[in-house]
């Protein structure tokens, strides 16, 4: 966090009285109030061995995630913007209802999950839909376990959870095959009774009819899936902010994604990968790990520090049983994609493994002692 | 069994075991109710109310079965040794559960297929046998019928709310039928089809039923 702060007081000469950039002072305190000036400290914190306060640290997720949302607007146009706006309309609301009910401030709590919510969605969702998995999700997943801070899951999969199973069909119509456009959709509405809306299979689907996409088209994004999923470049970009701004732990990140390319290649080395029909044409263990939702999980999902393990040892665990958990997914379940499944399942056995971590510890310190 | 020490475990501390008609039935089907407060029961709460019609006729089902046992326990309790009691009180049950599904099987073959085993299985439903044990056991018999009747009736009301839900979000239909002004544009919610459907129902429902009933005046929940 430290250079980043450097980074600020070194440009603040400009913006202050008699700099050369003094108009732009707005922008300017807007920013570091953004980033360095809370409010108020919270004082139930979410995540309570960590000394960032949430609104800083909510202010940090959403930033990491810009790149993401970019690349939905960049790939399946304008009609994201409406995916968001229905998104933070619909998941406020409940927040607000319990806010009454309960007496206590809006927080900030939702404004992570409101911005995660449309980028883990397929673009041409139905906006009811958008709107009510996220109350679900908050519902259910947040506010009756206790609000911010107190939820064992993640509320955005729960959401999702939810309309995996409550619509099924609509859930897998509603993939849009990328704009291939140097201009992308920028400019243009695409939903589902628009002309050049071609459902398209996602690439794991695909996979499953021997078709495989390139893995360059996986890296850089130009493929089907959910809205914000589907760029490794822009998820690792996003994704390594949050790592170096701690917000994230790396841990978490590096055990999913090494558990599940071990995994994949060694299921690839014994011809065992089975969603992919044919023998010998699997792709790489690499086009595994671009696939689907495994990165954007990963960074930005089982990362969330009130729903993963605080200590370091459990992180790994959480992290290797993620990863583990999708790879059997989605090879060995009538599911072609697992990880909102496996994050969701890693939410559950969470505290379990800083019980296990913390009572080892203090056996060895018992017996050292 | 009228000179019996064994203590009630639902309605011991409020003394309303003794309780007549009236009391009796609020306490079954409001107060105590076996599956919105007891939480009992609920494996064929959760597997039967995919539709409305097959949560009423569980429902009826159990209230059948509950007075019946209730009675016959009640007129037998002072010719049981306590000993066998249990034993008694299972065949008892189970004659009546056999009665009501060869009345299924024989009237109603299509019901009896779509309700599978869950008719046979309320000989181990919790609710029957509790109050066999918690109530006729130390009751005469015509207020342990009205505790059966009582308890049978607050699991069907429950039973048929979460089926009246489950159908009409699951199926977008009520008892069958397409609602007017509704299944026209309605998208079917399959969780509510599923079994995690029957647990979110269940748990709204006994969420509802606290709130409505407010905290215990005595404190334990």
């Amino acid at each position: 966090m430290k250079w980043l702060l450097k980074v600020i007081e070194k440009v603040r000469p400009n913006f202050e009285e008699g700099g050369k950039l003094k108009a732009f002072h707005p922008v300017f305190g807007a920013l570091e109030h953004f980033l360095f000036a809370p409010s108020a400290a919270t004082i139930g914190a979410p995540h309570i061995r960590d000394p960032l306060d949430l609104k800083r640290f909510m202010s940090m997720v959403i930033i990491s995630v810009v790149p993401c949302v970019f690349a939905a607007f960049y790939f399946f146009g304008l009609r994201f913007l409406a995916m968001i706006i229905v998104s933070y309309a619909a998941g406020l609301t409940v927040e607000a209802l319990f806010s009454i009910v309960r007496k206590e401030d809006i927080n900030e709590g939702f404004f992570v999950t409101g911005i995660l919510w449309p980028l883990i969605l397929p673009p041409t969702l139905p906006l009811w839909m958008v709107g009510l998995g996220v109350a679900f999700g908050v519902l259910i997943g947040k506010e009756l376990f206790g609000g911010t801070g107190r939820n064992v899951f993640n509320p955005a999969l729960v959401g999702r959870c939810f309309l995996a199973l409550a619509y099924p069909k609509q859930m897998a119509a509603s993939f849009l095959e990328p704009s291939h456009d140097v201009a992308g959709r920028l400019l243009s509405w695409v939903d589902g009774s628009t002309a050049d809306a071609i459902s398209s299979a996602t690439p794991l689907v695909l996979a499953g009819r021997d078709e495989m996409v390139a893995t360059s088209h996986m890296f850089l994004g130009s493929v089907s899936g959910s809205a914000g999923e589907t760029s490794a470049l822009l998820i690792i970009l996003g994704g390594g902010f949050l790592l170096l701004t701690r917000v994230a732990n790396w841990r978490t990140v590096a055990a999913t994604i090494a558990s599940f390319f071990a995994l994949t290649a060694a299921l690839i080395a014994s011809d065992k990968i089975v969603y992919n029909s044919m023998p010998g044409v699997f792709g790489p263990a690499i086009w595994h790990v671009f696939a689907g939702g495994l990165l954007f999980g990963a960074f930005f999902m089982a990362t969330d520090p009130v729903t993963s393990p605080t200590t370091n040892a459990a992180k790994w665990m959480y992290g290797i049983i993620i990863g583990a958990v999708t790879v059997l997914i989605r090879n060995f379940t009538g599911y072609t994609e697992g990880v909102t499944f496996a994050i969701l399942l890693g939410n559950i056995i969470a505290p379990i493994l800083d019980e296990i971590v913390i009572s080892v510890r203090i056996r060895r310190l018992r017996s050292e002692g | 069994m009228a000179d019996n020490q064994m203590v009630c475990a639902t309605c011991q501390p409020k003394g309303l075991c003794g309780g007549k008609g009236l009391v009796t039935f609020k306490e079954g089907a409001w107060a105590n109710n076996p599956l919105a407060i007891q939480v009992l029961g609920i494996c064929s709460a959760l597997a039967v109310t995919n539709r409305l019609e097959n949560s009423l006729v569980m429902g009826a089902a159990l209230i059948f079965v509950c007075v019946g046992s209730n009675l016959i326990v009640s007129i037998l309790r002072k010719h049981t040794p306590h000993r066998i009691r249990m034993v008694a009180e299972v065949a008892i049950i189970a004659t009546f559960v056999i009665l009501f599904d060869q009345f299924l099987r024989a009237f109603y073959w299509d019901m009896s297929k779509q309700l599978g085993p869950y008719v046979g299985l309320i000989i181990t439903n919790c609710i029957v046998m509790g109050r066999a044990e918690a109530f006729a056991l130390q009751n005469p018999p015509i207020v342990s019928m009205v505790d059966g009747a009582a308890n049978g009736f607050g699991y069907a009301v429950v039973l048929a709310i979460i089926g009246f839900f489950r159908e009409l979000l699951g199926a977008g239909e009520i008892l069958g039928h397409a609602v007017p002004g509704f299944s026209s544009w309605y998208t079917p919610n399959q969780l509510m089809i599923l079994a995690p459907g029957a647990f979110f129902a269940l748990g709204i429902v006994i969420g509802i039923f606290n709130m409505i009933k407010g905290p215990d005046p005595e404190g334990n929940k």
